[in-house]
């Protein structure tokens, strides 16, 4: 037989950039989810140049989707004026959605399915749709499609609706469906059960604050964050949630936000985000052949899932040793870990649960913990808490902050961690390239 | 068939009432638990655990308490807090020290003393403390268990009498917390049996045990152990065949094991086509329409399975009747009858099944309160129903080494068909005649033969379990 050596397939990062992040109902108000995603694909066209025809694929995501066009990857394309032939889909996968249109995309490069393509996420938590309850549509449904509808069925229709209960519009589901939680208060019982303190918990949300406020300050976002116009005529420049000024004493002064003695406050936990992120990804020879210079890529990942009525946001627990088992490494191997934060309290837990033999134990099948990490130790240039939580964004600006850390401290390996509702989770392990 | 006094005792101010007026407690509606088996049947509950001293259970059971979703409240030295805490930490269930300033505000759920290490009978006084300064926390439906040695596995006399001891303790303690729905039960676990412990302790801590009380279980090693146990769908995959469950008891088995995953094969008599059809489509089981007391019977029964699921997991000997009458008046038709629907039927299906059984099989045969106690006119019953507890206790060591554990449950009163018949006032006597002051639910057979059909019950083989609410009579 005629045996080939055939070398196998790297998707790499080329780069990414993200809009700022903005504290929900401000400057970024009029803008949809899929207006934020245009502005983010259009910043990273111009950043990275490349011949629009030479793109294959992307793949969008969002969490708050508006529900007339769930496919906003599609429309987003159109908005950017990219060519009808690209084709484009959207995923939603919670808090881990860009992480993963981003993953998907490295598979469907490696496969060969595609030589590059866009992958990332936007959400305009601004523009969460209001609905109408259901029984108005039940009971209006069949007299408005129905073309021999008199007046007199308009009639009996208007007198048989109940205000309260059939026109009064319903609140956007932030609850969990399960268990009938706000995310707060999961993580909330998180932070009792595991003995997370108010202090340990505010002590992080200073650190997330000072460093990001210092990422800000140094430049260290501008490799990644585009300015961005709004109808208004304004050009947002910079993230608005971050508070370089804030301190200790002010964080603790804030009152618990999820239970009375609770130790949760909106200073230590993220706030609703409008955002967008997005990266390009190619097969390693293409970029090559391209000219661009890749800057990271993949050695693995792991999506996991745990029970939402135990420990809502522990997932990161199990995804993270998984996905550098899966890579083939150690934790001693990892130069830098970024662990999406929910809530302080979430990161906290996942940390002590990471240094557990027993967790590892039960949960992992192993018998060693993954290893102790201090707090100061994981997000570097800070973490959701100061930055804000676009959902579907959040996964691409850990990726592209991390993939940009790679390339100017020429560390080899980091390791992302992300908990997401309905107690999903995912990590990956990204490496220089 | 409702229990009147029950639905009483649901108000609060009548049950007042009656204590105050010095009147006997009214029986206390029990917890029971109809959902699917879960990971955390326990969920933020609490659990108080004391010991003699550490011993080699204590980190099974402080790890138990923490997978069961539950938070212990540990009575003991630092070295005990520290285990509890360290295994604890794993699952966010950090345990609570039991000391005067931190007393749980809400009642414990569970009570458990490990007395494996048990040397002399001073100190059955720790028992003693321990159960009197906290027994009042108990809350209602609660669970009380002592983990201890079976006594001839004692190293000396001083041990072995402690250990049997204990069993006296518990059985006396069941009949003091029956009032208000608690059990109380003792768990002897043979060395090298650790492991097994668990699922055990799953079961009878839950909901689902709460009709057994005051009984001993022995956990032993003899049968071979092929398979984790689970905690979720424990019966998935499995074949199981129930005879007589087309209703009542042995319905109620089929639809609880259908429920955790298994493939039902449902065995009644032609004449019970009807329930039994309906009962197959609602479980999506097969039917099996024969006679058990027919020749043929195991032969119909062994086709069917050869041929349509090559092998048998579980078999449960259910179909039994009754067929009341003084001796002297007992016409040897209906002794006859009773012997070989209740005893022989299941020697001679056995005969023919037993070699189809597949490696960690499990069979539990129906036994009864009156095969352990007897009971006036019922000479035919008994002798059938404790012939059954002589049959698996035989059974149980001719089949260990295929992993296959052969147990007996003895159900008491409980509220179906054939109890309902029973006149009022004799009805009435036979409700009250126990620790929890009523009758049990087909339910509470079917929850116990469905977990002693799981792989989790394979420290448990040739036993006799009673589901009878600590009936006054009997062991």
């Amino acid at each position: 037989m005629n045996q080939k050596t055939i070398t196998p397939r790297r998707a790499v990062i080329i780069g990414g950039v993200r809009t700022p992040f903005l504290r929900a109902f401000g400057d970024f108000t009029p803008l949809s989810t899929i207006d934020l995603g245009a502005a983010v694909v259009k910043g990273l066209l111009n950043k990275f140049p490349i011949a629009w025809k030479d793109i294959d694929s992307m793949i969008w995501s969002g969490v708050v989707l508006p529900s007339d066009t769930v496919n906003i990857g599609r429309e987003i394309q159109f908005d950017v004026g990219l060519p009808m032939e690209i084709e484009a889909f959207t995923i939603t996968r919670v808090c881990t959605s860009s992480l993963n249109a981003i993953t998907l995309a490295a598979s469907a490069i490696e496969r060969g399915e595609a030589d590059v393509m866009i992958a990332g996420g936007s959400d305009s938590t601004s523009n969460a749709e209001v609905k109408m309850p259901p029984s108005l549509v039940h009971k209006a449904a069949p007299v408005v499609l129905n073309p021999k509808s008199t007046v007199r069925d308009y009639f009996r229709l208007l007198t048989s609706l109940n205000p309260r209960k059939d026109l009064i519009p319903l609140r956007p589901a932030i609850r969990e469906r399960l268990t009938g939680e706000l995310m707060g208060e999961s993580a909330e019982k998180m932070a009792k059960r595991n003995q997370i303190s108010r202090e340990a918990q505010d002590a992080f949300a200073f650190q997330s604050h000072k460093r990001a406020a210092k990422a800000i300050e140094t430049g260290r976002f501008s490799e990644e964050v585009i300015p961005v116009q709004t109808p208004g005529g304004k050009t947002v420049f910079t993230d608005n949630i971050v508070r370089g000024d804030t301190s200790i004493q002010k964080l603790s002064r804030l009152k618990p936000a999820f239970a009375k003695d609770g130790t949760l406050t909106a200073g230590n936990s993220s706030s609703l985000t409008d955002g967008a992120s997005a990266v390009l990804l190619m097969d390693e020879a293409k970029a090559r052949s391209l000219g661009f210079t890749p800057i990271a890529a993949f050695r693995s990942w792991s999506y996991d899932a745990v029970d939402p009525t135990d420990q809502l946001l522990i997932g990161p627990a199990i995804s993270m040793p998984k996905a550098v088992s899966r890579a083939g490494m150690k934790a001693e191997d990892i130069d830098m870990i970024d662990i999406h934060e929910a809530f302080a309290a979430q990161v906290l837990s996942v940390l002590k649960m990471l240094n557990s033999d027993q967790f590892a134990k039960d949960r992992l099948g192993v018998d060693k913990a993954f290893g102790e990490i201090k707090p100061e130790e994981i997000n570097i240039h800070g973490g959701s808490v100061a930055l804000g939580h676009p959902f579907a964004a959040t996964g691409a600006r850990m990726v592209i902050t991390m993939a940009n850390e790679l390339k100017l401290s020429g560390k080899a390996t980091a390791l992302l961690g992300i908990c997401g509702a309905g107690a999903l989770s995912a990590a990956a392990v990204m490496e220089a390239v | 068939m409702s229990d009147r006094l029950i639905q009483l005792g649901k108000s609060l101010v009548i049950r007042n009432l009656f204590k105050n007026f010095g009147l006997p407690n009214l029986p206390q509606e029990l917890k029971r638990s109809k959902h699917p088996w879960e990971q955390h049947p326990l969920k933020d509950q609490v659990i108080i655990t004391g010991q003699i001293r550490s011993s080699k259970l204590t980190e099974a059971i402080a790890g138990t308490v923490a997978r069961l979703g539950a938070t212990a409240l540990v009575d003991g030295d630092e070295t005990i807090f520290n285990i509890f805490h360290k295994i604890g930490s794993g699952y966010g269930r950090l345990p609570h020290y039991l000391s005067d300033e931190d007393k749980p505000v809400n009642p414990f759920q569970a009570m458990i003393y490990d007395a494996t290490d048990i040397q002399r009978p001073e100190e059955l006084n720790l028992v003693f403390s321990f159960f009197h300064d906290h027994l009042r926390s108990l809350s209602t439906c609660g669970r009380a268990v002592i983990i201890a040695r079976p006594p001839e596995t004692m190293p000396d006399i001083a041990s072995a009498t402690s250990s049997r001891s204990l069993e006296g303790f518990i059985r006396a303690l069941s009949r003091e917390v029956g009032f208000n729905g608690s059990t109380a039960n003792i768990i002897y676990v043979s060395p090298d049996a650790e492991d097994r412990l668990e699922s055990v302790m799953r079961f009878i801590l839950s909901p689902r045990s709460a009709y057994i009380t005051g009984q001993p279980l022995n956990i032993s090693n003899q049968v071979l152990m092929n398979e984790p146990s689970a905690s979720i769908r424990p019966l998935d995959r499995k074949i199981a065949m129930v005879t007589g469950s087309a209703q009542g008891i042995g319905a109620a088995i089929a639809r609880t094991m259908a429920r955790e995953g298994a493939k039902v094969i449902i065995v009644d008599r032609p004449c019970e086509e009807i329930s039994a059809a309906k009962l197959a489509s609602e479980i999506q089981g097969t039917l099996l329409l024969c006679d058990i007391t027919d020749a043929s019977a195991g032969n119909t029964m062994l086709e069917l399975i050869s041929n349509k699921f090559k092998g048998l997991d579980i078999l449960v000997h259910n179909a039994g009747i009754t067929r009341d009458k003084l001796l002297v008046n007992m016409k040897s038709e209906i002794w006859d009858q009773v012997l070989d629907v209740n005893l022989r039927s299941i020697l001679r299906v056995n005969e023919k099944i037993l070699p189809v059984m597949r490696e960690g099989g499990r069979m539990v045969c129906l036994s009864s309160v009156s095969g352990i106690a007897g009971n006036r006119g019922q000479t035919n019953y008994s002798t059938s129903k404790a012939g059954v507890i002589g049959y698996v206790q035989h059974l149980a060591s001719d089949v260990k080494e295929r992993g296959i554990a052969v147990n007996a449950v003895a159900p008491g009163f409980i509220e179906t068909q054939m109890t309902a018949r029973i006149p009022f006032a004799t009805r009435e006597v036979a409700r009250r005649l126990s620790n929890l002051n009523q009758g049990g639910q087909p339910e509470d057979v079917a929850e116990t033969v469905t977990f002693l059909s799981s792989p989790g019950a394979s420290g448990l083989s040739g036993q006799v379990i009673r589901i009878c609410g600590g009936a006054l009579i009997g062991a």
